[in-house]
């Protein structure tokens, strides 16, 4: 099976400090900086997730529409009915 | 200190190894959530069918009444034949967010992980059309039908196979009672895929959204992912639950409410949503063979992916483009589902073969942008 702990990396030279879980708030700034970075990170993909959407909503609007007026008949055909 | 039991007791040693002790990178995003989610469709999926298959009779005289019995007769029977069908549909919402997850941040490149769950897509595949079959309604007898039929494609030995699939001259009992069996038996195969799928992921560990080497940055699993694991489940319980009490036939074809009849042929044949992509990909190619090999390519291509990755990055995190493509390969594909579900009819003709050409043209031009950005950014 693959490496376990003990066997993972050789990292050497890097000190890490952390709290224990029970000595801090689980959520803390979830809202303060939580909120803000979600529009942080929305802005960051919306340019290339969004584009690919609109323009096939635009295909889809366009192609039905296309296809309602091939169930009509074409009203030119009616212009000099009394 | 002796070594704890879930170490060294030879049952508890190989759970520990897959869902406490496993080293998992820290970073990986809710989007590696739909593994377990899987594995929790299947669960549901072979839970409520054996339940099923208590009460069904697979005869063409009683199939459709006996799952009108389990709905109305037996014991929360409308609750097990629900969830069973809506499961269905989650189990493939899942398939293609894990599959998606895996093209996005290059996980095919575990070519051995990748290959087992290329198969276990196209055994779920297998699956789930065999069971729409079951009920015996106009779209299962018709959608049957018109698939067994695209085997006669193959050249020289085609009838012959559709024939012999059949167990006749056309869908009818024999078929019915086989596709049964086989729906059955199926779900236990992927099972067993699955543990293999999860075998060869633990050789190398997870990809995370960066795809980087993460041996430096590594959590347990437990407790860390078991609950993120758990908090997916109540998501996906509650969207499950949500569909099957409020809207459970939201996502079907009202004309498997009409028992099968060979003699009157609906107005619109067609699939059930998940397999609406591959469906238009099949009826854009104007010759039989052609739409066949199409539509087996549509989901065997996925294993070329690994073979033609040549950027310097694994994911596509660091290359903006190519989400560009990757979102407008989503869109093709929604936009294919869509066209699925429409007539043989102009405009949707020329769509679905100008999508059909988009949605292949995806794996060549990617490879190609990737390595044209690579050049250019050096």
């Amino acid at each position: 099976m693959g490496k376990g702990f003990g066997e993972l990396a050789h990292v050497r030279g890097i000190i890490k400090y952390s709290l224990s879980p029970f000595e801090q708030r689980a959520f803390a700034g979830a809202i303060k900086y939580g909120v803000p970075n979600l529009f942080r990170r929305f802005r960051g993909q919306v340019l290339r997730v969004a584009p690919p959407f609109i323009i096939g909503y635009m295909v889809y609007q366009t192609v039905e529409g296309r296809h309602t007026q091939l169930m009509r008949k074409n009203p030119t055909d009616f212009e000099n009915d009394e | 200190m002796t070594m704890p039991i879930r170490k060294s007791h030879p049952l508890f040693k190989i759970l520990n190894g897959a869902v406490v002790d496993l080293p998992a990178p820290a970073n990986i995003s809710t989007l590696w959530n739909f593994g377990s989610l899987l594995g929790l469709c299947l669960v549901i999926q072979i839970v409520t069918g054996l339940f099923l298959a208590m009460h069904y009779t697979a005869h063409v005289d009683l199939a459709f009444s006996s799952v009108a019995h389990i709905c109305r007769d037996v014991n929360y029977g409308w609750l097990l034949r629900t969830l069973h069908a809506n499961g269905a549909s989650f189990f493939f919402i899942c398939l293609y967010m894990h599959t998606g997850r895996g093209i996005y941040y290059g996980s095919f490149l575990y070519l051995h992980a990748w290959s087992v769950g290329v198969v276990i897509l196209l055994l779920v595949m297998a699956t789930a059309f065999l069971g729409y079959v079951l009920p015996w309604g106009q779209m299962s007898f018709w959608g049957a039908t018109v698939i067994t039929n695209l085997f006669s494609a193959i050249p020289y030995i085609g009838t012959e196979l559709v024939q012999w699939i059949w167990g006749g001259f056309a869908v009818d009992n024999a078929t019915l009672t086989r596709f049964f069996t086989f729906h059955f038996l199926f779900p236990f195969i992927v099972a067993a895929a699955t543990i293999i799928h999860i075998l060869f992921i633990h050789q190398t560990g997870s990809n995370n959204p960066l795809g980087i080497v993460s041996n430096v940055d590594k959590v347990p699993f437990h407790p860390y992912f078991t609950f993120k694991d758990i908090t997916g489940f109540i998501v996906m319980l509650a969207a499950l639950i949500l569909l099957t009490l409020l809207n459970p036939y939201l996502l079907g074809d009202p004309d498997n409410f009409i028992p099968a009849n060979p003699l009157v042929t609906p107005a619109h044949i067609q699939p059930e949503w998940y397999f609406l992509f591959a469906y238009a990909i099949l009826r854009s190619i104007p010759n039989k063979l052609g739409g066949v090999i199409a539509l087996v390519m549509s989901i065997l291509i996925l294993l070329i992916l690994p073979f033609t990755h040549a950027a310097k990055f694994r994911s596509l995190t660091f290359y903006p483009l190519n989400q560009l493509m990757f979102w407008s390969l989503v869109s093709i594909v929604f936009l294919l589902t869509w066209i699925g579900a429409r007539p043989v009819e102009d405009p949707y003709v020329l769509t679905g073969q100008i999508l059909t050409v988009m949605y292949f043209s995806y794996y060549i031009i990617n490879p190609l942008t990737l390595i044209w950005w690579d050049k250019m950014l050096d």
